[in-house]
């Protein structure tokens, strides 16, 4: 697979206070990676750092094989889209398109492709153009500045707690869309997300972050049932993990909610049997 | 910024000085750096504000206030230069400008006010709790909560309003905004930034007048708040101080 971000040996220090300690990794194109960990980790500093919005004390950020010490974050917001925690920072726009519409021209977009994309983008997203930002819930904010971001057809969306906030319904909108962009559009999504249910339904690996330092990197199911990592980074395995491992499946014998509850009805249904002939 | 206004812990005398007569010192030096016709005066006045900042080990905060406000006298000392008229040409410009020794003396005098005036209310804020300044109005002087909690609450807010637009500078610089474009480009930033700036800071008050407000904000009397705030010694030699600089300051 090609690669979108490559991490070598990165730190990140204000003062003496390490925040972000010997960090590499890599993420390929088209990859929907979830990154976890207790608060105060460095995960949002980890994403600053992708986006170029702080530069590394130490190693090396490559995006698309570029480093971002050499570029402007305004050259790297060309391919990357950030989506902070709160919508609110980003949204101005007296209309959704108006909010969409806003920087297209920095880019050099041309007015016709401009307007076929903002219209795209509200199609995609089920936004109603003339609505003002401020009047809609906190859900709503959030799909308009992914939105907002989509509209400038980045390759690599970064997220930082994306759901936070919203309920089950606008968490489960949001998220289908985010998927939705990643698998019709092939933008690489690197989300950081405390709900594991979220991790485990939408990524297909994780990364673990503790203290600065990546402690568990690989396939989300593989890493949720890494109970040392998950403790030190406070956190506890999705459901339907923690379910099937309790029942001693091994990963990939019932990986989603139906092959579990099927697992479930035949060995209980088995195990009547057997109560019946005995 | 951030960090200017906000109070820094340590065990001076200032620290342990009553929050009103604090007060009166730094209004005392500003004071007297107005009334004083002396640049000497001013000079002694902004020396003594700089190495009681660097004794308070509040030395980045000296050196952050200068810096900051340091940039707007030099821009408004060069601005005013050329337009003093009266006294002895010492340069003559074009357009009938020059710079003259009085207009010299005039922006030296404009400049030291200006930052004699801002760094003494910083390092008064620097050994004063907001909350210890609040409790002194209301009990001493009598003034009502709520107008006393508007001016501390103010004062708190500037940091946090500093925090507040950096994070929408950043989330802006995110989308691909550039700050550093020409004169219409930054035009055009300012709904990006002021906007979401304006909102956050209604949200942020309108939720905290409401806590304030659930918390029985209206109930608290003059004599409500547990800390007493009794005059010693100390009070009493900055105060000595202080009236000493004034009359320095109304003599020369």
């Amino acid at each position: 697979m090609t690669e979108m971000v490559r991490l070598s040996n990165v730190s990140y220090s204000i003062e003496s206070h390490v925040l972000i300690n010997g960090v590499s990794l890599r993420v390929d194109k088209g990859e929907f990676v979830a990154l976890a960990g207790e608060n105060g980790a460095g995960k949002s500093t980890l994403l600053k750092l992708i986006m170029g919005l702080i530069k590394p004390s130490d190693g090396d950020i490559l995006i698309e094989g570029t480093s971002t010490r050499r570029q402007k974050v305004s050259t790297l917001a060309r391919s990357v889209g950030y989506l902070f925690q709160n919508p609110d920072r980003q949204l101005f726009g007296a209309t959704i398109r108006q909010e969409l519409t806003f920087g297209l021209d920095f880019l050099g977009v041309s007015k016709d492709d401009g307007e076929r994309r903002v219209n795209e983008t509200l199609e995609l997203l089920n936004l109603n153009p003339d609505r003002a930002p401020t009047s809609l819930s906190r859900g709503e904010r959030q799909r308009v500045a992914l939105a907002s971001l989509f509209v400038r057809r980045p390759t690599l969306l970064l997220l930082d707690e994306p759901t936070t906030g919203l309920d089950y319904r606008e968490c489960s909108q949001m998220m289908n869309q985010v998927a939705a962009l990643n698998r019709e559009s092939g933008v690489t999504v690197l989300m950081i997300t405390h709900d594991m249910e979220v991790a485990l339904d939408f990524s297909e690996r994780m990364m673990v972050l503790s203290e600065g330092k990546l402690i568990a990197d690989g396939a989300t199911r593989s890493v949720m049932r890494d109970e040392t990592s998950l403790r030190r980074a406070s956190l506890v395995p999705a459901q339907m993990v923690a379910l099937a491992q309790r029942l001693g499946l091994a990963p990939g014998e019932a990986d989603d909610a139906e092959s579990l509850a099927d697992w479930i009805a035949d060995n209980a249904r088995g195990g009547a049997d057997d109560a019946r002939h005995s | 910024m951030p960090g200017i206004l906000e109070y820094q812990s340590g065990d001076t005398i200032l620290h342990h000085t009553h929050p009103l007569v604090k007060l009166l010192l730094a209004v005392s030096v500003c004071v007297g750096g107005f009334i004083t016709k002396s640049l000497m005066f001013n000079l002694a006045l902004l020396l003594l504000s700089i190495s009681g900042g660097f004794a308070l080990g509040m030395g980045r905060k000296v050196k952050a206030t200068l810096k900051g406000a340091g940039s707007l006298c030099l821009f408004l000392f060069t601005l005013q230069l050329p337009f003093v008229r009266s006294g002895r040409t010492l340069i003559p410009l074009p357009f009938g400008l020059k710079v003259t020794d009085m207009g010299l003396r005039f922006c030296a005098q404009l400049s030291m006010r200006l930052l004699g005036a801002t760094l003494p209310l910083v390092l008064m804020l620097g050994v004063t709790r907001l909350s210890d300044l609040t409790n002194a109005l209301v009990a001493q002087l009598g003034i009502p909560y709520r107008y006393a909690f508007v001016v501390t609450t103010a004062i708190r807010f500037i940091p946090i309003l500093f925090v507040e637009m950096h994070d929408v500078i950043e989330a802006q610089t995110a989308r691909g905004v550039e700050l550093d474009g020409s004169f219409t480009q930054k035009i055009r930033l300012i709904p990006p930034l002021c906007v979401p700036l304006l909102v956050s800071c209604v949200q942020r008050m309108e939720n905290n007048a409401l806590a304030a407000e659930l918390r029985g904000f209206y109930l608290r009397k003059r004599g409500s708040g547990y800390r007493r705030y009794p005059l010693n010694g100390a009070d009493a030699l900055v105060l000595t101080v202080c009236a000493a600089i004034l009359a320095i300051a109304i003599i020369t």
